[in-house]
């Protein structure tokens, strides 16, 4: 309970800060619209059904995304971890494609993947994949060598080690790496929608940017993109109550 | 209670093996042509200067290692890690965090593909031997070091090994437990005759739980000396005043200088 109050005391000093900059900066709305401005266009969004047909598209873009990337990093950060040999020829193509910008990437795999749905989940895992690889890799690294000799010696074999050591000794740094990678996986999605998308909140935010000179709309696309990115980031924390015994 | 009866150990023959590392400076010779024969059911301790290659030799009896030249065999073939021949107990317990101490007896079963019920029957009976009833379902940071060094010990006896190993397994302890685990790890012996061999920088220790007190070289380590305990058993922990053990530690002790180890060479001669 003292936890949730701080949170509501945290949020209405932001919200009033935010108040008071548009008041004593006497801001025009294009420029900074004051929270009840745009709380009053966040519930007509709601309302016309505008914010959910986008919202909706941009989540599913996050979870396959997110998804797909961690799976596959996970996998890759095992195989790095375990042999130095892959570590050699897979972490320089894995470090330079991390190196380029994704805002330079996401136009070409757009191409590439056929700019649908696939193509977005394709951007979106690739910037979460990175993260969460090289924390695996680290973290498969991190398991004691005296707990390995232990378990070697009762006949544990390398997949056994894997999944009865290096695995559950790695899981902290895991979910370090994957809180990293969820929040990047929204960045993912709305770069991978400017990229080439019809709906979206990455869309939205340049409808009511360009289209419509519609910033209390721009900032309702920001703050659910904020939400969003919360609410992830909590599932990724709760699952990691769960799963990290310490 | 006779001794044959519980006899249920394997002999252990080594016979000249050579073991040699890697290291930066060249290949390091840990033991060359060491030699040493236990009868099934005996108890041999083996001592000697840090370094000198101890937990190496326990390490080829539990199958970890294989050696550059010679052989071991264990109950006359060669061990493999896993085969269930041999438990191994370490100076650190080795217990994995996450699990209890239930969870980490019931592992050597679980790898040897025993099924759920059954593991977990014979973990209990193993714990309560040890003595541990009371916190099986604790985690290892909950434990102190005596109670988490008799959990490791339960696990290496969990698959009833007939041949067990310890390496240096009390050494973490202090002085009044570790006789305590020295007078316990002579009443399980007494139960059940396995072979045991092991590993102590104490010479003390050495003869109250050994029949056979084995004394190494430094690096490269061989067999200098073998010096039988007669004496009878049960024997208590602290055998001050005995004068036969007094011989023996004695014994052990001149052995144990022989062999010149630079750690028991007077400090004024210096360290060549």
């Amino acid at each position: 309970m003292k936890r949730v109050g701080a949170s509501l005391v945290s949020l209405a000093v932001f919200v009033i800060a935010w108040k008071l900059v548009t008041v004593v900066g006497s801001m025009p709305e294009y420029i900074l619209p004051a929270p009840e401005v745009v709380a009053e266009r966040g519930v007509r969004a709601i309302g016309s059904g505008v914010l959910w047909e986008h919202a909706g598209v941009t989540l599913v873009e996050i979870v396959l995304g997110f998804a797909a990337g961690a799976s596959l990093a996970v996998m890759t950060g095992i195989a790095l971890g375990k042999s130095v040999l892959v570590e050699r020829v897979l972490s320089p193509y894995i470090v330079a494609a991390q190196a380029v910008p994704i805002l330079a990437l996401a136009p070409l795999l757009d191409i590439w993947f056929g700019g649908g749905l696939l193509a977005r989940v394709a951007i979106c895992a690739l910037i979460v994949f990175f993260p969460i690889a090289i924390a695996t890799m680290v973290g498969i690294r991190s398991a004691d060598p005296l707990l390995d000799e232990m378990l070697r010696s009762l006949g544990a074999g390398p997949a056994k080690r894997t999944r009865l050591l290096e695995i559950p000794s790695a899981l902290p740094v895991i979910f370090g790496g994957l809180r990293v990678g969820v929040t990047l996986a929204v960045i993912g999605a709305v770069v991978a929608e400017w990229a080439g998308a019809g709906s979206g909140l990455g869309v939205l935010i340049n409808i009511a940017n360009q289209g419509l000179f519609d910033t209390p709309l721009m900032f309702v696309a920001l703050a659910a993109l904020a939400i969003i990115g919360l609410a992830f980031h909590g599932l990724v924390v709760l699952a990691e109550r769960r799963l990290v015994i310490r | 209670m006779t001794s044959t009866q519980n006899a249920s150990g394997l002999d252990i023959g080594i016979d000249a093996v050579d073991v040699r590392f890697a290291a930066a400076g060249g290949p390091i010779e840990a033991l060359a042509g060491l030699g040493l024969e236990a009868a099934a059911g005996s108890f041999t301790v083996v001592i000697g200067p840090n370094g000198c290659g101890k937990s190496t030799l326990l390490r080829l009896v539990a199958g970890l290692l294989e050696p550059a030249g010679g052989s071991v065999r264990v109950g006359g073939s060669p061990p493999r890690a896993g085969d269930g021949r041999v438990g191994l107990a370490f100076q650190q317990p080795r217990l994995i965090p996450w699990r209890s101490v239930l969870d980490n007896v019931a592992l050597p079963m679980e790898l040897a593909g025993v099924p759920p019920d059954e593991r977990v029957q014979r973990a209990r009976l193993t714990i309560e031997r040890v003595g541990l009833a009371g916190v099986m379902h604790l985690r290892p940071r909950e434990l102190s070091g005596g109670m988490a060094q008799r959990a490791g010990l339960a696990r290496a006896l969990a698959i009833e090994p007939p041949v067990l190993l310890l390496d240096e397994p009390f050494s973490a302890l202090d002085a009044m437990t570790r006789e305590t685990f020295d007078a316990e790890l002579q009443r399980l012996w007494m139960e059940r005759r396995r072979t045991v061999l092991l590993v102590t920088h104490s010479v003390t220790e050495a003869v109250v739980l050994a029949d056979r007190v084995v004394v190494m070289s430094p690096r490269p380590g061989r067999v200098v000396r073998v010096v039988d305990v007669d004496l009878a058993r049960p024997r208590p922990a602290d055998l001050t005043g005995n004068p036969r053990a007094a011989e023996l530690v004695a014994e052990v002790r001149d052995a144990l200088a022989s062999a010149r180890a630079v750690e028991l060479r007077p400090w004024a001669e210096g360290v060549a």
